[in-house]
């Protein structure tokens, strides 16, 4: 189409829009011509004129559909169409407010709820990660039969380094949480020790200073840390000249040598936690000093940059053949393979099952609420049929009355949608407060122009959605039929009833997938809830000290400090139990195992022993309520003097000693033990699982803090004080004995409980919420279809009476028909939710997808509330009148 | 009489385009001289009639302007634009190519009878 022509349209068009009144007077004009000449020739032909007229007229056929249609003609752009619609709708809605409340409100609470989840999906799962060209970033591991997933080998990962060609660069993180003095209150920083580059392989370029080199990565150089933007604005007041200065970490003078921009996240954390995010305020070089033979201690997390072009398929292969050499080189490494996972997987791909979750909850509530307001708009459509039938009449196509009805509908739902928006700002704030702790990406979350775009579409294909079955239905109205009943309360085709019928059939439905989610995971909660903790969380506080090693060199030193810590804190009213140990219950364990060697069993035997090991003092168990068994808890008499002591759990009992007693029987770590590297088992406590939904508990064993001492500890403490006392106690006791520690992620340990049930909480919370929601919408769907059924035949029921049925009979009947399409829609409902229910996998504990109990309370709870949505109609059936209907017979 | 359902769209476009391009006429005078050419033939409808003026008109293929008429009334008159004629070249060819495949099918089925 060459300019000139298009911008000839664009004026027709223009005019067509803006200068409708003038065309229409050309339009009367243009057809009276018409029908002046037509007369004319008429008497010319011999015919009388008032003959003539009418002949003319009748020949002419009906001038305003002839209008229409010319106009029709010239609408070829819509927008006059659609502001006229737009109107005439606009005053339709405002003329029923509250048909127009009741609508707009549904639309609105499940459009927000729906732009409120989609906003969490959208920071979370599809923005692209944070730096640059996230896509070719991937986390390295390694694993073995025993080990699913676990840490480099710093020596491993400098010959990988080397050797391979399918990165542009790799790097490797640990950490190391680093306690800052000498700015404000002693506090414990989380920290990572990285390697040279590690910036520049994530793509994060620092704001100020350098990153680390290959020469910081060399044992016994100065110490320099790179800190956060955070630190650096709140404890160094944005000083200019911070690059160069040096601050005091761990009690030894560090020269900051680069801060990060503000908001910048760490991608990683240890392989079993989420990333970090923006919690992390110093970075410090990460120094090879291992002996370079050591090919069996795991404990950094590598992190590459693919090269661009190639793929992580190739880069695994890659990766394993040089592994393989690097397993020839060093045997020890046998049984170890070599693997890469994208970064936005680990980062994310925890959150995605209950995020999909909700998605899915939240869209079937959506549905809901459209096959609702189509059901009104249904109902609606009927009483509005005459209407449709004179604009039919007044030569109105089946084309414009749908497009009228559609107008509608898709006002209602963008009215809705922009309500639902703003109930939306506050959902994605109470959203955002209540996500579960260390939920990744969470300052990322929030309404953006993404979101308000897809509430839009949403808007509008749910205004099409739920528009478009009663627009046709009422477009289909016969006009004569309409015409001629319309004046007395009008008739219902047996097709529309049924539609009716349909929609609510697919809503209980609906519903009760909805209904069973909820109570599935209500079931679970309430499952990991009753289960025995192992341990008893009341009134335990718990905190985190570390000696820097500078200051507390010799072990001895070390549990000098904590023996007196821990009589200090014995020593003041109200404590009931104070111990120290390397690892609380339900913190997220490293899931590290060691192998030992048993007294007396085969070597192969020995070859596959495996716990987890922590140290604990006398009293950490007592503090924690973890039960003792069998033997005896730790006392202060076992030291260094005195023969290895080891407390086991039950589930290492059960393993290595099924059937025995295990007290009194020697294990040792050392390849060549004599007779002082043997430890003797003690005690036997009670088991306490990784995670509370963890599926049972793994052997594990803790030797005597005293003789083998580790300067980071968790404090633990059973008090009967109030909280605020207890920490202060706490605080001042560490303050006195040395006042540059810090006490660190201080917290109660009902707290770690609550935590580790956050996340189930807040999808159980969600779910729970929609799917009441949609109980309720599916409860007014059917109210509103069997009352009208009710009012429709209350003429019949009163003849009905009149022959003799009881008051009873007519209720029962309604109440059947409510029941007869809830049974259909909740059998549906029931198998796809049996179905569907496998997609929930590990959010469900303790049950199958196919719970019975759920599965019938929801039955049941479905049940009741249909009947009552009967029950009121099926009243007014009851009091039908025999004598109104006979009398208007 | 042919009703407009019978006859193609393209066609009424064509016969009106083509009335047009001999000169400018008015809505009448256009039904008029496709019922005097065509012999009685066809037959236009107004209701198939405007609507199909003012389409064509939106599509600037045609425009119109009020001016006296042979009777001395005011009518709307419309002229052949010429985009409007280039739409007339390519709808002859149209048409032409049409009807002759028309022509050859049915006269092959002459020939050859079944």
């Amino acid at each position: 189409m060459n300019p000139r022509r298009r911008l000839d349209i664009v004026i027709l068009r223009l005019r067509s829009t803006f200068r409708r009144r003038n065309l229409e007077s050309e339009l009367d004009r243009e057809l009276s011509f018409h029908i002046y000449e037509q007369i004319q020739e008429n008497i010319e032909s011999g015919m009388s004129p008032d003959e003539a007229r009418r002949a003319a007229i009748r020949r002419l056929g009906g001038t305003d559909q002839i209008k229409e249609r010319c106009r029709d003609m010239r609408r070829t752009n819509h927008i006059e169409t659609m502001w006229s619609d737009l109107r005439y709708a606009v005053r339709l809605l405002v003329k029923n407010p509250g048909f127009t409340a009741v609508i707009v409100l549904t639309m609105a609470l499940s459009i927000g709820a729906n732009s409120a989840i989609f906003s969490v999906i959208e920071g979370v799962l599809l923005r692209p990660l944070p730096y640059a060209n996230p896509d070719r970033i991937v986390r390295i591991y390694v694993n073995s039969d025993m080990y699913p997933i676990f840490p480099l080998n710093p020596n491993d990962f400098k010959d990988l380094r080397v050797r391979n060609q399918v990165f542009d660069g790799m790097a490797a993180i640990v950490r190391s949480d680093i306690q800052l003095s000498g700015a404000g209150d002693p506090v414990m920083l989380r920290g990572f020790q990285v390697t040279a580059g590690y910036f520049h392989v994530i793509g994060l370029p620092l704001a100020q200073g350098r990153e680390f080199t290959a020469d910081d990565e060399l044992p016994a150089r100065g110490h320099i840390a790179i800190i956060s933007d955070r630190l650096w604005r709140t404890r160094f007041a944005s000083n200019r000249d911070i690059v160069g200065r040096t601050i005091t970490l761990e009690a030894q003078p560090y020269t900051v040598v680069g801060v990060m921009p503000p908001g910048a996240q760490h991608p990683g954390n240890n392989y079993h936690e989420v990333a970090d995010g923006e919690t992390v305020d110093v970075w410090c070089p990460f120094t090879f000093n291992l002996d370079p033979n050591n090919r069996g201690s795991h404990f950094i997390e590598g992190f590459g940059r693919l090269k661009p072009g190639v793929s992580a398929e190739q880069a695994n292969a890659e990766l394993s053949a040089i592994f393989s050499q690097m397993i020839n080189e060093h045997p020890q490494s046998k049984g170890w393979r070599i693997f890469t996972r994208p970064l936005y997987q680990v980062m994310v791909g925890q959150t995605k099952q209950m995020l999909m979750v909700l998605l899915a909850a939240v869209g079937m509530l959506l549905l809901i609420a459209c096959v609702n307001a189509a059901n009104l708009l249904l109902a609606r459509a009927n009483a509005r049929q005459r209407e449709i039938a004179v604009r039919t009449a007044l030569g109105a196509g089946r084309y414009r009355i749908v497009r009228q009805l559609l107008t509608e509908s898709v006002l209602i739902a963008i009215v809705g949608a922009a309500l639902g928006t703003l109930l939306a700002v506050v959902g994605v704030r109470l959203l955002v407060a209540s996500l579960p702790p260390g939920f990744p990406r969470a300052l990322e979350i929030h309404l953006d122009l993404t979101v308000f775009a897809f509430t839009l579409a949403v808007a509008v294909v749910t205004g099409l959605l739920f528009g478009l079955v009663p627009a046709l239905t009422a477009s289909k109205a016969d006009l004569q039929e309409s015409l001629r009943e319309g004046g007395r309360g009008s008739t219902v085709g047996r097709g529309q009833l049924r539609l009716r019928n349909l929609l609510v059939v697919g809503e209980t439905g609906l519903a009760c997938i909805l209904l069973i989610s909820a109570g599935l995971l209500l079931h679970s909660f309430v499952n990991l809830l009753r289960t025995d903790p192992g341990f008893q969380p009341q009134k335990v506080l718990t905190a985190e000290v570390s000696l820097p090693s500078e200051q507390y060199r010799s072990g001895k030193e070390t549990d000098q400090f904590f023996k007196h810590l821990i009589a200090e804190l014995k020593s003041q009213p109200g404590v009931r139990y104070a111990g120290i140990g390397t690892d609380l219950p339900w913190t997220g364990y490293d899931e590290n195992y060691g192998g030992f060697k048993i007294e007396g069993r085969s070597a192969e035997y020995n070859d596959k022993t495996t716990a987890r090991y922590h140290a604990a003092s006398p009293e950490y168990f007592q503090a924690l309520g973890i039960p003792l068994i069998s033997g005896r808890f730790f006392n202060d008499v076992d030291d260094v003097s005195e023969q290895n002591v080891l407390i086991i759990n039950q589930a290492m009992a059960n393993r290595y000693w099924p059937g025995e007693d295990a007290v009194g029987k020697r294990l040792t770590g050392s390849d060549n033990p004599t007779e002082k590297d043997w430890f003797h088992i003690v005690g036997v406590v009670g088991d306490v699982k990784d995670q509370p939904d963890s599926e049972s508990a793994k052997p594990a064993f803790w030797w005597a803090h005293h003789q083998q001492p580790i300067s980071d500890m968790f404090v633990v403490l059973r008090s009967d004080l109030d909280d605020s006392t207890v920490i202060d106690q706490l605080r001042s006791t560490v303050k006195e004995l040395n006042p540059g520690l810090a006490v660190a992620d201080i917290r109660f340990m009902n707290r770690v409980v609550d935590d580790s049930v956050s996340g189930r909480r807040f999808a159980l919370f969600l779910v729970s919420l929609f799917a009441g929601l949609a109980l309720v919408l599916a409860t007014i769907g059917m109210y509103g279809v069997i009352s009208y059924s009710v009012n429709r035949r209350m003429h019949e029921f009163g003849i009905r009476m009149a022959l003799g049925a009881k008051r009873w009979d007519l209720m029962q009947l309604i109440v059947g028909q409510g029941l007869k399409l809830f049974a259909i829609g909740a059998v549906a409902g029931l198998i796809s939710a049996a179905v569907l229910s496998r997609l929930m996998g590990s959010m469900l504990y303790g049950i199958s997808g196919t719970d019975p109990v759920t599965f019938a309370t929801v039955g049941l709870v479905a049940l009741l509330t249909t009947t009552l949505a009967c029950y009121l109609p099926a009243r007014t059936a009851g009091e039908a009148d025999p004598m109104l209907s006979i009398r208007s017979e | 009489m042919s009703k407009p359902s019978d006859m193609i769209q393209g066609t009424l476009d064509l016969l009106i385009l083509n009335t047009l391009a001999l000169q400018p006429q008015h809505g009448w005078g256009i039904a008029k001289r496709i019922q005097q050419v065509s012999n009685d033939v066809l037959q236009i409808t107004q209701g198939a009639l405007y609507p199909a003026l003012h389409r064509l008109e939106q599509q600037a293929w045609i425009k119109s302007e009020w001016r006296a008429s042979e009777s001395g009334r005011e009518a709307k008159f419309y002229t052949l634009t010429r985009a409007g004629r280039i739409q007339l070249k390519k709808e002859l060819e149209q048409w032409e190519r049409l009807s002759g495949a028309v022509g050859l099918v049915i006269s092959m089925t002459a020939e050859n009878p079944a």
